[in-house]
């Protein structure tokens, strides 16, 4: 098995050299043979990293202590669902997802329907090929899944408690997705920058490959945030964490450029900024690997400290170096066809600002991320750059953001005219100031907060309002009845209206993240049995404290009965987990949640004469946290489901004969 | 002289268990918006990445003992102004969860606007160039673009009868 699960690895590396070789050559020599066998190579490849992740698999399945991942990430005692997901708990493990997804993608790319008889093929595989070819070195030099112990151990360490959840199996595969995803539009632009071959489809399916990243992305974000909100027992789900901050960047850069390209398609402008936005989520994505694996900023996701971050800075100075290079030489090619705008006040302008914005939110995260070496380098004194920081300084830019969000369907392409403007915002701006109003008068005194759901109420209305005049004019014409007119007006038009459906998420995300940080009440009491902690029009009767054992796991829980303005609303049990195999005990919170809020119990300690510590969370609007990542992952499956009509991502005629 | 002893004894003691004896008298608690003011300014070092309102006392030993010194000198009657100033200077700037607003620190706070002022503004001058391009164009054309009023009629309605071939 070790023979074998190592081959894979080795054998993985030589395919991948053989294959961008062969490809390269096939490419500048215009022979097809050669290219056929750089694309079989790219199945092999795929096959061997399959057959690696297979052996990993097996091995932590059926707990071969010998190996040191299996021994540091599992024990025998441990569900095999999570011995399973232990696969990437670690560094060499994660990074062996990493290669399988980039070979996945690339197998993709080349049996892809719509890229049949394609030219650009050849050139997307090299540049993902390079990619593996250096994610291969890795997993055979740096950081090595299949690494014997001189000893065989009777158990392993076991698997981080943390690690032990559903949201955790799912959360670093759709990160991962999301990472490895971001190197196919950045494939594409490449080939066809190298191709000189700006024409519209390499537009299109970049744009169409770039959705699917970004939801990745955002799915991946969203599951860490729900793990960190029902795992931690903090009752928060983003703390601005390095790793957090490498994840997010990408995604509002990468956010920009699923907007700029609309420009682009339309009027055939910023291309050079388009591909500047693909190069930098791809460069980001690689630097927040390095951030988070060098060691140089602590984390709280505890990837061991190793030199494998600097290998990812090289490898990252290498891809940006290469590809400014490319987007160089042709820059005078992309630089011609540049066009006009027709007004200040237009579509066009709103999504420049949109971009300005997006990409000055990720410039903040950065700078914030990174502020602390920049700190201790220049005057040798380290800060920390924390929740405050961010809070305060993203607030403002993201909130703008979303008022330019608001704003931008209902504005013209090429030109608003002030009739067209008060045709359109005199409605949502009178219902947002009337919902601010009422806000105030209903007791809401945080301007922020205030302002916000001000910003979201002209949001749901602006929104709300083409919705019903495409509906409106489609009946007009068709006369269908306006669920029919909905369902046609928006299947024909995918990409608008799924990219609607996101920003609705986007409007709910905002509303939870409002509520939750401005408006949340907590406590944190010993009290004795029988007695009960009251918080806002909650009452929570503290019953029993007891203890049981589930496996090698000791638990203690408290039964606590919740009642709400007087009415009980049931019993429940916020626990404490002792592991077997893992010094540090963890919290198990009980929620009650509805659509207004979240009450949060975590048992926090107890004493041998029955009084135990409780802290007690109400979290205002965190369903419509949910509710809006759930829009999102909808809206983003609208926008790239092709249906029936076939319409959105035309097929490729080709320019001139090249190898395929 | 045993007596007054004593009594300067008792006074001395009465007057250091002073403030002890407020902390007493007066519960915090570590949930409260008032610690949360003064805690979430520090960063616990005991590796949980959260600041000393959010880590745990009944897990972390280091916060638990931090938490009793904030509330004792809120007791004391100190604001979260002076009870930072009296961290920074003994422990320095690190111990806070964001930067200072002044000396260096001050960049991490100004540079992101910055930027961004800075690139609206380029935005704006760009944005102005592209529109003085295509007036430039558009004046050029415009004798040609004043056609037939009816000429516009027939090709909206064209345009028209194309559309509700693909609804």
């Amino acid at each position: 098995m070790y023979l074998f699960a190592n081959a894979t690895i080795y054998i993985g590396l030589a395919i991948a050299i053989y294959s961008l070789l062969i490809m390269t050559l096939g490419i500048s020599t215009k022979n097809q043979k050669l290219v056929n066998s750089g694309k079989g190579g790219a199945l092999a490849l795929f096959i061997c990293a399959g057959l690696a992740m297979l052996s990993l698999f097996y091995l932590l399945g059926t707990s071969q202590f010998k190996y040191e991942y299996v021994r540091d990430y599992t024990s025998s005692e441990l569900p095999v669902i999570y011995k399973l997901t232990a696969l990437w708990a670690g560094n060499a493990g994660s990074l062996l997802l990493w290669t399988f997804f980039l070979t996945l993608y690339m197998i993709m790319i080349i049996y892809s329907r719509k890229m049949k008889g394609n030219p650009m093929i050849p050139y997307i595989i090299s540049i993902l090929m390079a990619n593996a070819i250096f994610f291969f070195f890795i997993l055979g030099f740096v950081a090595k899944p299949f690494l014997l112990l001189d000893q065989i151990p009777t158990e392993g360490k076991g698997l981080n408690p943390m690690l032990q959840n559903p949201g955790m199996i799912i959360h670093p595969v759709t990160l991962y997705l999301g990472y490895v995803g971001l190197s196919v539009p950045f494939a594409f632009a490449m080939a066809a920058l190298i191709m000189k071959n700006m024409d519209d489809f390499w537009i299109k399916m970049t744009r169409r490959w770039t959705i699917i990243a970004w939801l990745f992305l955002s799915l991946g974000n969203i599951f860490g945030g729900q793990w960190a909100y029902v795992e931690l027992g903090w009752g928060g789900y983003w703390a601005w964490d390095p790793v957090e901050n490498a994840s997010f960047m990408p995604w509002l850069t990468a956010t920009a450029f699923l907007h700029s390209v609309m420009i682009q398609e339309r009027k055939n402008m910023l291309k050079v900024w388009n591909i500047s936005l693909i190069i930098i989520s791809y460069a980001l994505t690689l630097f927040g690997t390095f951030l988070v694996r060098s060691g140089v900023l602590t984390s709280v996701h505890a990837f061991a400290n190793s030199n494998l971050g600097l290998y990812f800075l090289i490898f990252m100075g290498f891809a940006v170096i290469a590809s400014l290079y490319v987007l160089m030489s042709r820059y005078n090619l992309i630089k011609r066809s540049a066009g006009e705008f027709t007004s200040f006040v237009s579509k066009e302008s709103s999504f420049l600002i949109n971009n300005l914005l997006l990409v000055g939110a990720a410039f903040a995260v950065f700078w914030g991320t990174i502020f602390p070496l920049v700190s201790e380098a220049v005057r040798g004194t380290k800060v920390t750059v924390g929740t405050p920081f961010f809070n305060k300084v993203e607030a403002p830019i993201l909130l703008s953001m979303m008022f330019v969000m608001a704003v931008c369907p209902l504005l013209a392409w090429q030109r608003s005219t002030i009739k067209n403007l008060k045709k359109n915002f005199l409605l949502p701006a009178i219902v947002a100031v009337i919902a601010m109003i009422l806000m105030v008068v209903l007791g809401m005194t945080k301007a922020w907060a205030v302002i916000g759901y001000g910003v979201i109420a002209l949001l749901l209305v602006t929104h709300f309002l083409e919705f019903y005049r495409g509906v409106k004019a489609r009946r007009k014409m068709t006369k269908e009845n306006p669920m029919l007119a909905l369902y046609h007006l928006m299947v024909k038009n995918r990409r608008r209206y799924g990219g609607y459906l996101v920003h609705l998420g986007i409007a709910c995300i905002t509303m939870g993240i409002i509520g939750s940080q401005n408006y949340d009440a907590q406590t944190m009491k010993t009290i004795e049995l029988g007695k009960s902690i009251e918080i806002n029009n909650y009452r929570i009767n503290y019953d029993k404290l007891d203890q049981k054992k589930e496996g090698i796991n000791d638990i203690v829980y408290a039964q606590v009965t919740v009642f709400r303005d007087g009415k009980r609303l049931g019993t429940y049990e916020p626990e404490k987990v002792f592991y077997g195999h893992w010094d540090q005990p963890s919290s198990e919170v009980a929620i009650l949640s509805s659509f207004k809020e979240d009450l949060y119990i975590v048992l926090s300690a107890w004493e041998d004469d029955g009084r135990a510590t409780f802290i007690v969370k109400v979290n205002p609007m965190m369903s419509w946290l949910w509710i809006g990542s759930f829009m999102i992952v909808i809206g983003s499956l609208f926008a790239v489901w092709n249906g029936r009509y076939q319409n959105v991502t035309p097929k490729y005629t080709g320019v001139r004969r090249e190898v395929i | 002289m045993k007596n007054k002893f004593m009594v300067s004894l008792l006074v001395l003691l009465v007057a250091f268990q002073w403030p002890f004896v407020r902390t007493e008298a007066r519960q915090i608690d570590y949930k409260s918006p008032e610690f949360r003011a003064v805690a979430s300014q520090f960063a616990c070092t005991c590796g949980c990445g959260q600041d000393h309102f959010e880590c745990d006392p009944n897990t972390c030993n280091l916060t638990k003992e931090f938490k009793k010194d904030l509330v004792g000198m809120m007791n004391k009657g100190m604001n979260k102004d002076q009870i930072r100033d009296y961290y920074v200077k003994i422990y320095g700037e690190e111990i806070l969860t964001a930067p200072e607003k002044s000396g260096f620190s001050l960049a991490a706070w100004i540079l992101p606007f910055a930027a961004l002022a800075a690139a609206a503004v380029g935005i704006y001058f760009i944005i102005r160039k592209w529109v003085r391009q295509k007036g430039e164009t558009e004046h050029s054309a415009e004798d040609v673009d004043n056609g037939d009023e009816v000429e516009g009629e027939i090709l909206s309605s064209i345009i028209d009868e194309e559309r509700k071939k693909y609804l």
